[in-house]
């Protein structure tokens, strides 16, 4: 609009600029030409008029559009945030489900993992003449010898059934080759890991020597008890009583 | 099992209140593990206006988590010598005995003794002065003790709250007890009054009023009454939330085009912009230690919650569920987000355990909005609709008890602000 | 009582105003052959426009503003534009109405304007206020493209406070989603 009234401006002043020209001109020609020039002011004004809106309708559709744009882009902004999350979200599951399931099967691998390396093929006449040349060693007196090849024995056949009396064994040998430390620790293997196998009572039995012979009274004491609780009806349960009896400390006068 | 009960009943006695508006607490469902407790008949209630032992048992059944042993129509003083095994035969987990004597001045003295028969604790005790005119105050005072006692958190028994009541055209900001006793008004005005909110001190709310064609934000001071421009900018100004130290709101202006959050002192001096956007950044509200502005945010193309460091800084989405996700609130003690949540076109208040990201949807109406935590962050009021009408629901914060805060007929309740623990 | 001289002043001062002209005073009365509004002297629905109930005088050119303003006849008595729902953006049925503002604004700079931008009641209070303004901005935005200068806009927004129709449905809904358009002394 203001850009309109400069021209209507500039034109007033054309026509007052124009004023020495009036004498060559009678006044009608003078008013024709005004017309003229009134009449193509008025279509040029009606032509800036029509620009004018036509860039305003424009200007108006653009930001609208501009609008509808930003609308989208919020939009896809939203979606990239969700799936961000969603992913992050995914991604922290799948990590907590590998962990778990990581130490789940490092706990089944734990015991069976050394020996499967080299576990030859289930073989049950291999496995029961290992363990019999095992035993020949202990009752050739071979006793270092004897408790090496059951240890063996434990590691080469994970799954035997002979595994409790590898062990039980080993102790043995180990206790008679005069290998405390490691005889005390197969004993406990024995009463840990099979409490209800037939040597489990003797297996303590010969912990409480093997403590014993350590010099470890209390410890031996204790495990005799063990025997006695545990294992209360069994032959061992009687020796380890008469054994308590041995150990206990003469009885102080008053 | 739903137990309700009217609180008006108990009240009428005080003429001055009873002639005006009253919100009525019912209460429509109950936590499941409620503790019996036996409040005797208080020696000497008879020498007050109003009966005490009646303030103190409908706090404590009001709030769900107690149930009321009945203790038999005769009074027990409080130093009475008493069989505790009796009471413990009759079901209480807990027995409270008072004595109220006349004090020097017109005054009265109350002394109460808390026996927790359960726990066979030794037993707790207490003494208050008080007026006459201060017998509801007191009794809420008894009830905070034995609600602290007996559960390890502190009662709310004796904070306020502040709520919009529209009547015809006129528009009502007003302040109630927590019970919903004691209604004083505010501000009247005949534009629309919202969102307001107490200060951290419970002196002053600020608030949004529409009274010059706009909305402008103001601080009331309840003591003197004296309202106080804090933001009146071009545009609208709205949405005020005051910092932790009370020293400062977070607002929304739209001075630059559209809403924005922006950070002003209380006097209306210091403004500094937040987070800059040119989408819409509304309903900003401070952690409770002021580290952070949770907020309302288009900028993912549906309102969602995010969170921004006080200072400013880039916004972290928080809100993941749904298509509108809006009026954040942070629980006091900074474990829980309450907003409201649109799910298949009902509005519900949700929240948000902030540790783990679970969300539980809190209630089961279609227009519920404007979440406010309890002090205590056990309990989150908000405003309903019934039959078209707005009322003020509660709902304890795991979403088991729940109760009904009707106003009196005719008038539209909105906007609930639960005050502070500090009293002025 | 009104006299039909001024009732032809008031019509063509409507019109002036219409066609942008009107700050070049009493003297200079605009030019049937420069405005593009088709010229008559009477509503586009054909009806005479009818005499404010002012005075019996001729008015001033504010008060034939005003007057027009008000007049149920004239396209600026339409004040209100209709969005739908979660739209903030102006239907083209709306553009002649708000150009029609627009040359109002920038024939006369001195003339403010408030606009106010509501909401239906489906939502939260201080959201509904937020997206009432965007409402209210794309008014103010259309009229700034259309040449009025910014200090004469005030865009604020009432958001679902304010409905013009009461009620849950969609009728009252579709009422309530709009922007108002108030000028200086209305506000």
């Amino acid at each position: 609009m203001l850009a309109r009234r400069g021209i209507a401006t500039a034109l007033a002043m054309l026509s007052i600029g124009s004023a020495p020209a009036w004498a060559l001109f009678d006044d009608d020609v003078a008013r024709q030409r005004i017309e003229a020039l009134k009449l193509e002011s008025t279509t040029r004004l009606g032509k800036l008029d029509a620009q004018v809106e036509q860039s305003q309708r424009v200007q108006l559709d653009l930001n609208n559009q501009i609008e509808a744009l930003r609308a989208e882009i919020a939009k896809l902004r939203g979606q990239n945030e969700v799936l961000t999350y969603e992913l992050e979200a995914a991604t922290k599951r799948q990590k907590d489900f590998y962990l778990d399931l990581d130490n789940r099967l490092r706990a089944l691998e734990a015991a069976p993992a050394a020996a499967a390396a080299a576990a030859p093929a289930a073989d049950p006449a291999a496995e029961a003449r290992d363990y019999e040349a095992a035993l020949n060693l202990l009752k050739g007196g071979k006793f270092a010898d004897a408790q090496a090849a059951f240890e063996a024995f434990i590691t080469t056949w994970p799954q035997s059934s002979f595994q409790p009396a590898a062990h039980y064994w080993a102790a043995s040998s180990g206790f008679q080759a005069k290998n405390y430390p490691r005889a005390a620790e197969l004993y406990q293997a024995v009463h840990a890991q099979w409490p209800s196998d037939v040597r489990a009572p003797e297996a303590l039995l010969g912990l409480a020597n093997t403590q014993q012979v350590q010099g470890d009274t209390k410890g031996a004491k204790k495990t005799l008890d063990t025997v006695v609780a545990e294992y209360g009806s069994t032959p061992a349960a009687d020796v380890a009583r008469q054994r308590l009896k041995q150990l206990a400390p003469p009885p102080k006068k008053k | 099992m739903f137990k309700i009960f009217r609180l008006m009943a108990t009240t009428l006695l005080l003429a001055a209140t009873a002639a005006q508006a009253q919100l009525t607490v019912e209460i429509t469902g109950a936590g499941a593990n409620r503790i019996p407790v036996a409040i005797a008949n208080f020696a000497g209630d008879g020498l007050l206006p109003q009966a005490l032992t009646g303030v103190v048992r409908a706090d404590l059944e009001r709030s769900g988590l107690f149930k009321l042993v009945d203790p038999g129509t005769t009074p027990v003083p409080e130093n009475a010598a008493i069989d505790l095994n009796q009471w413990k035969d009759r079901g209480a987990d807990a027995l409270a005995l008072a004595s109220i004597l006349p004090a020097p001045g017109g005054r009265y003295e109350v002394r109460m003794r808390l026996y927790d028969i359960a726990r066979q604790n030794k037993p707790d005790g207490m003494i208050f002065l008080f007026g006459a005119a201060t017998v509801r105050e007191t009794g809420h005072r008894i009830a905070d003790f034995i609600h602290e006692k007996l559960t390890g958190e502190r009662g709310v028994y004796s904070t306020r709250i502040a709520y919009v009541v529209k009547t015809g055209k006129s528009y009502e900001l007003k302040v109630d007890d927590a019970d919903g006793q004691n209604p004083r008004t505010a501000l009247r005005s005949s534009e629309p009054i919202i969102s307001p909110a107490w200060s951290p001190d419970g002196t002053r709310l600020a608030y949004v009023s529409f009274q010059a064609k706009k909305p402008i934000i103001y601080v009331h001071s309840l003591a003197t009454g004296t309202q106080t421009v804090v933001a009146n900018f071009k545009g609208s100004n709205s949405a005020p939330a005051w910092s932790p130290d009370g020293k400062r709101l977070a607002v929304v202006l739209t001075k630059d085009g559209s809403s924005q959050i922006y950070s002003i002192n209380a006097d209306g001096s210091g403004l500094t912009r937040v987070a800059g956007s040119t989408t819409i950044d509304t309903e900003p509200q401070f952690s409770p230690d002021g580290q952070h502005l949770y907020f309302t945010s288009d900028r993912g193309g549906s309102p969602q919650i995010y969170r921004v460091a006080a200072t400013g800084g880039t916004a972290e989405r928080v809100t993941f569920e749904g298509s509108y996700n809006v009026s954040p609130r942070l629980s006091p003690d900074g474990k829980m987000l309450a907003y409201v949540s649109r799910n298949g076109g009902r509005f519900q208040v949700t929240v948000m355990d902030l540790a783990s990201r679970q969300i539980q949807i809190l209630t089961d109406s279609s227009r519920d909005e404007s979440p406010s935590f309890a002090p205590n962050s056990r309990t989150i009021l908000y405003a309903s609709e019934v039959g078209g009408r707005g009322v003020l629901s509660a709902v304890s914060s795991d979403g088991r008890v729940k109760q009904k805060l009707s106003g009196q007929a005719g008038g539209d309740v909105r906007e609930p602000a639960w005050g502070p623990f500090n009293q002025p | 009582m009104q006299t039909s001289a001024s009732k032809i002043a008031i019509a063509t001062l409507t019109l002036a105003l219409l066609a942008g002209c009107s700050s070049s005073g009493p003297e200079q009365p605009a030019a049937p052959t420069e405005s593009k509004t088709p010229v008559a002297p009477a509503s586009p629905s054909g009806t005479p426009v009818a005499p404010p109930a002012v005075s019996g005088k001729t008015m001033t050119p504010e008060e034939a503003l005003m007057a027009s303003l008000k007049d149920p006849n004239s396209p600026l008595s339409k004040r209100i534009i209709y969005f739908d729902y979660d739209s903030y953006a102006i239907k083209d049925s709306y553009a002649s109405l708000v150009s029609a503002h627009a040359k109002v604004l920038v024939a006369n700079p001195k003339l403010k304007m408030l606009i106010q931008g509501n909401t239906d009641e489906r939502g939260s209070r201080e959201y509904n206020l937020a997206l009432g303004q965007k409402r209210a901005e794309a008014v103010k935005r259309a009229l700034m493209l259309l040449g009025v200068q910014e200090a004469q806009i005030e865009s604020v927004s009432l958001g679902e406070e304010k409905p013009r129709m009461e009620g849950s449905d969609e009728a009252a809904y579709a009422e309530n989603r709009r922007s108002e358009m108030l000028y200086s002394g209305e506000f």
